[in-house]
């Protein structure tokens, strides 16, 4: 019957309106402002096994859902009334074989003839597969957080991990410490000294690296790198101490250390230490043996610079960007680290409120530390 | 490295030769070496492996000036606990904690303790005790 419909509209062009009504490929629905059904349009009436005729005098949530009818009254109805309109809303219907289906409902007041009789209309989607989607869409969705919150949970566990090995190595270590500093007194042949001339060094090697290890552990973990602020100890003698343990670990190599700290410092003395000697590690391994390494720890113009330079080739520019990220290693896996060294470096530097900034050419490849000086009274006056 | 202070300044141990030092550390090696740092400086030093040791040596009546503890320990007591022992009981003793922990300050150990951090330099450890002993 509908195909006539349509041959008529096309043939007359005029169109068959109570065919494309009755038949459209949605449901129409006309209530009164109480949602009592006026007229519904053939296609729902199929959808909900039922007759334009049965449904006539029914209201809307009489067809609807336990859940569809408590929405109707205290979400549909008011807001319709209120705005005169209301789009895409999904409602679940009960057909008359008591089945679900889900729909999509349009629906808009309309001033009948006479003016004050108002009218609403519907139009009505069908949404079963639609609504399917979108429930996937959220399961998947809540699959995926609970995913993400599993994997951060496990990270956090392997970070704590290492975190308590990191801290648990430590012991030990110290304990080998001393027993090398106490055999260093002893009066040992020139081998014997040389044995633990090079067990120090590894012992200062492997702190370092557990240092590093921990505090990246600690950064992964939220706790950053803490700072413990002070100024009384002189930072020279921290320095020249960094310069002459990785001194003994490259006795071959030359380090040319200059120092001109005049004013006062307020930093975390161990931090500062552990990033030249991160620095100054990593231009021993990478830089050119035969050039020495140079490091200069100086004050002046309000801050405090050191800075590390070492000769060889230069560093590419790509390669160069990507130093202060965690693991990088360069093309050179073979010579020990992490690649944790910069990146501690780098986070130490901010810590302080300072910058750390690797410059390189074929004269020389330099790592320069800057943080401003005795910044931390100035905001209390 | 040791080459920096031969022989560490002979003129400054005289004059605490008669003070005592109490060393506890459960860590035999880490041990041996503050024994050796303290001796070397020129001081009567006593050792204890724990809080329970220490406090039998300080209860014999020991004249002792300044404890210098380890403060993570196994036993019934850490460092902590027991400088807060030894404050109590014996209050004229000075008190320096040690250890590898990243952070701890002077602030963070109780009363008039003072801290000091893993690893030891002998010259830094020696002026740490210099420091307390003089006051």
């Amino acid at each position: 019957m509908s195909e006539t419909g349509h041959q008529q509209a096309d043939t007359d062009g005029a169109i068959d309106f109570e065919d494309l009504f009755e038949t459209a490929p949605c449901g129409y629905l006309l209530t009164d402002r109480d949602g009592r059904l006026v007229r519904v349009n053939r296609t729902f009436a199929n959808w909900v096994g039922s007759s334009p005729e049965a449904l006539r005098g029914k209201r809307l949530p009489d067809i609807l859902t336990v859940p569809g009818k408590i929405f109707y009254e205290t979400h549909f109805a008011p807001t319709l009334r209120m705005q005169g309109r209301l789009d895409e809303i999904a409602l679940d219907l009960v057909t008359a074989d008591q089945r679900k289906l889900s729909v999509l409902v349009n629906a808009a007041e309309a001033r009948g003839a006479e003016g004050a009789d108002v009218q609403v209309r519907f139009a009505v989607f069908m949404a079963t597969e639609r609504r399917g989607y979108e429930r996937g869409l959220i399961a998947a969705r809540d699959k995926a957080e609970a995913t993400v919150a599993n994997e951060r949970a496990e990270s956090e566990l392997r970070e704590q991990f290492i975190a308590v090995l990191g801290h648990d190595l430590r012991n030990p270590l110290a304990s080998i410490s001393s027993g090398i500093q106490i055999l260093a007194k002893e009066s040992l042949s020139e081998r014997g000294s040389k044995v633990v001339a090079l067990m120090s060094g590894s012992v200062v090697r492997a702190a370092a690296l557990i240092d590093n290890v921990l505090d990246f552990a600690r950064g992964r973990l939220g706790g950053g790198i803490t700072l413990s602020l002070g100024a009384s100890e002189p930072l020279e003698t921290i320095l020249r101490q960094v310069v002459s343990e990785l001194q003994s670990i490259s006795p071959d190599q030359e380090i040319e250390a200059s120092y001109a700290l005049v004013e006062p410092i307020i930093c975390d003395r161990v931090r500062i230490g552990q990033l030249l000697s991160n620095l100054l590690g990593n231009a021993l391994t990478h830089g050119a043996k035969d050039q020495p390494v140079r490091v200069d720890a100086s004050t002046a113009l309000g801050d405090l610079t050191i800075s590390v330079s070492n000769g060889g080739a230069p560093i590419p520019p790509a390669a160069l960007e990507k130093l202060f990220q965690p693991f990088f290693r360069g093309h050179d896996r073979v010579r020990q680290g992490l690649g944790l060294g910069l990146h501690i470096a780098s986070e130490i530097a901010r810590a302080h409120g300072g910058t750390l900034v690797a410059r390189s050419d074929e004269n020389a490849t330099t790592f320069l530390f800057t943080m401003p000086l005795a910044k931390a009274e100035e905001p209390g006056e | 490295m040791a080459g920096h202070f031969p022989g560490g300044e002979p003129g400054m141990s005289i004059d605490h030769g008669a003070m005592t030092i109490l060393v506890v550390e459960d860590d035999v090696l880490i041990r041996m070496h503050g024994v050796d740092i303290l001796g070397d400086g020129g001081f009567h030093v006593l050792e204890a492996a724990n809080a329970d040791d220490a406090l039998v040596i300080l209860s014999n009546g020991a004249d002792v000036q300044l404890l210098f503890s380890d403060i993570d320990m196994p036993g019934s007591m850490d460092g902590l606990n027991l400088a807060r022992v030894v404050c109590e009981r014996w209050p004229s003793i000075h008190l320096l904690l040690t250890s590898g922990q990243h952070g701890l300050q002077d602030g963070d150990v109780p009363g008039a303790a003072r801290f000091v951090r893993k690893p030891w330099s002998s010259q830094g450890l020696l002026d740490r005790v210099r420091d307390m002993v003089k006051v």
